[in-house]
């Protein structure tokens, strides 16, 4: 998504300074981009304050606080994130149920682009075509691979030009990890989940001798489906609590 | 039953404050550590326990344990932990490394730990390619396996065909070690090896036993075709214990 913003600033004949942070190092932590852009020279690529930030998952919070002054405007996720962990004594903040709009009308990874036509139309005050032609270039590969993908990035884009940003009243992050442990109680047998630590790694539907587990609705550390058990297909045969790398899922007799 | 809690499905010697994890979604050296852990439970030694990693994914484990874990530099957490149980006989001592630090910068400390006959527990997590720096050819990968730094497929002709560490160190370690091979396919499997191993160097002898596992973010991989890159490979390096030869020269003289 950065990397989008930053060929726009680009065409937009601005000086551009994008260090995305991420990669081999960074498995498994959030990745964070770090962009300037500017109609003068940009001296160094670092910088103490943002202007804005954009922050879409609880998990990368940690890494923009550093970079938060009174001044400094934030955009986020109110599907994903609480309002309230956000800085309290800064009133610049600004919230889109992104992952919420691209799950309910779209598809998950259209939220990228509901994030992009906001922020662009919000701040840059650009046509939706010229965004769109730089995402199309982008991710032009995947839409050869599967058309559909971009109407659907189309219509996403569409609608994004219609969202107001939230400033009072924010939405509920329903799409936020869900932090209870889930209990399934059978006749014989009780199954534990756990979706804070389940990373949606499928291992466990695909090692179930009897297939009583698939994905569900209840999301995990990563915003991702979670597996729902069927207790009565379960035999309890231990598969999915030796496999699980996570330690998330577990069935023991009842006694 | 146990009480419900969220460490509910893990090892008492868990540092349940360090999950969920970093290790990626399916991460087989994260399944490893867990039977790991439950072995450590199973023996009772979490208390008596130095664990020493390396660079690369191994060292994602750093506060993975509720016991002691010493970050080594790469290739080097065998000579750390042999040094440190010099100077410490009666605690158990693991080192863990990946496919670099075993079988390419670290393998003339593996090779001289065995032959040495050094007491302490050496674990080498295979996946065929080094993971931390985004999946490049190693000596574990295996012939025509594409890497980042094999796009077409390794040639075999010119990088070598499939290491064979076990059968290597074992040509070489005193006849009173245990040098074995597990799999992450097969977890009860995989403890009992463990479990060998450490006991073997509670008797005073070196161990060694490498883990086939999974890497299903470089591998590009979900987690069916995780398992069966998994099979392939237990196709070329056999599961199970590597027996001594009988032409094993190396062993103790002096009593």
């Amino acid at each position: 998504m950065a990397k989008v913003l930053a060929q726009l600033f680009v065409d937009l004949d601005f000086n551009v300074s994008y260090i995305p942070q991420f990669g081999p190092e960074q498995r498994g932590t959030p990745s964070v981009s770090f962009i300037q852009y500017s109609k003068n020279k940009i001296a160094c690529p670092r910088y103490e304050k943002a202007d804005l930030i954009v922050v879409l998952r609880r998990r990368a919070l940690s890494q923009i606080e550093r970079f938060i002054d009174k001044d400094t405007e934030i955009i986020f996720d109110s599907s994903t994130i609480p309002r309230k962990l956000i800085q309290q004594n800064n009133s610049f903040v600004f919230g889109i149920p992104a992952t919420k709009i691209a799950e309910e009308k779209f598809s998950h990874s259209v939220l990228n682009v509901i994030v992009l036509g906001v922020m662009s139309k919000t701040y840059l005050d650009i046509p939706k075509e010229v965004l769109w032609n730089i995402i199309e270039k982008q991710l032009s590969k995947k839409f050869a691979k599967k058309p559909e993908l971009k109407k659907q990035n189309q219509a996403a884009l569409d609608l994004s030009y219609e969202i107001e940003l939230e400033n009072v009243k924010y939405s509920r992050p329903a799409y936020d990890t869900h932090n209870e442990i889930i209990v399934v109680k059978g006749e014989d047998k009780t199954a534990v989940l756990i979706p804070k630590y389940c990373k949606g790694c499928g291992i466990c539907i695909l090692k179930c001798p009897v297939s009583a587990l698939k994905f569900g609705k209840v999301l995990g550390v990563y915003g991702t489906p979670t597996p729902d058990i069927d207790i009565k297909k379960c035999i309890r045969c231990g598969n999915c609590f030796r496999y699980c790398p996570d330690s998330a899922i577990k069935v023991e007799k009842n006694i | 039953m146990k009480k419900i809690v969220t460490n509910f499905s893990m090892p008492e010697c868990f540092n349940e404050k360090s999950k969920p994890s970093m290790f990626c979604p399916g991460c087989g050296q994260s399944i490893s550590l867990r039977h790991l852990g439950f072995v450590i439970d199973d023996l009772g030694i979490s208390k008596n326990l130095t664990f020493a990693i390396d660079i690369g994914c191994s060292l994602l484990s750093w506060n993975y344990y509720n016991f002691d874990i010493i970050q080594t530099h790469h290739g080097r957490s065998i000579p750390t932990a042999v040094g440190y149980k010099m100077s410490r006989e009666k605690r158990i001592v693991i080192a863990m490394m990946g496919d670099g630090g075993g079988y390419a910068i670290g393998l003339q400390s593996l090779l001289h730990a065995a032959f040495r006959n050094s007491p302490i527990t050496a674990i080498v997590v295979n996946n065929t390619e080094y993971s931390m720096t985004g999946g490049q050819m190693a000596p574990t990968s295996l012939p025509n396996e594409i890497t980042s730094t094999s796009p077409e497929g390794k040639i075999a002709k010119l990088f070598g065909g499939a290491f064979h560490g076990p059968e290597l160190v074992r040509n070489i370690a005193n006849k009173n070690s245990f040098i074995a091979r597990a799999t992450v396919s097969n977890p009860i499997m995989l403890e009992t090896i463990l479990k060998k191993a450490i006991n073997n160097q509670v008797s005073g002898n070196f161990s060694f036993v490498e883990i086939l596992s999974l890497c299903p973010t470089n591998w590009k991989t979900n987690a069916k075709e995780s398992f069966e890159f998994l099979g392939n490979m237990e196709k070329v390096y056999p599961v199970g214990e590597i027996v001594n030869s009988s032409k094993n020269k190396n062993e103790e003289t002096d009593k």
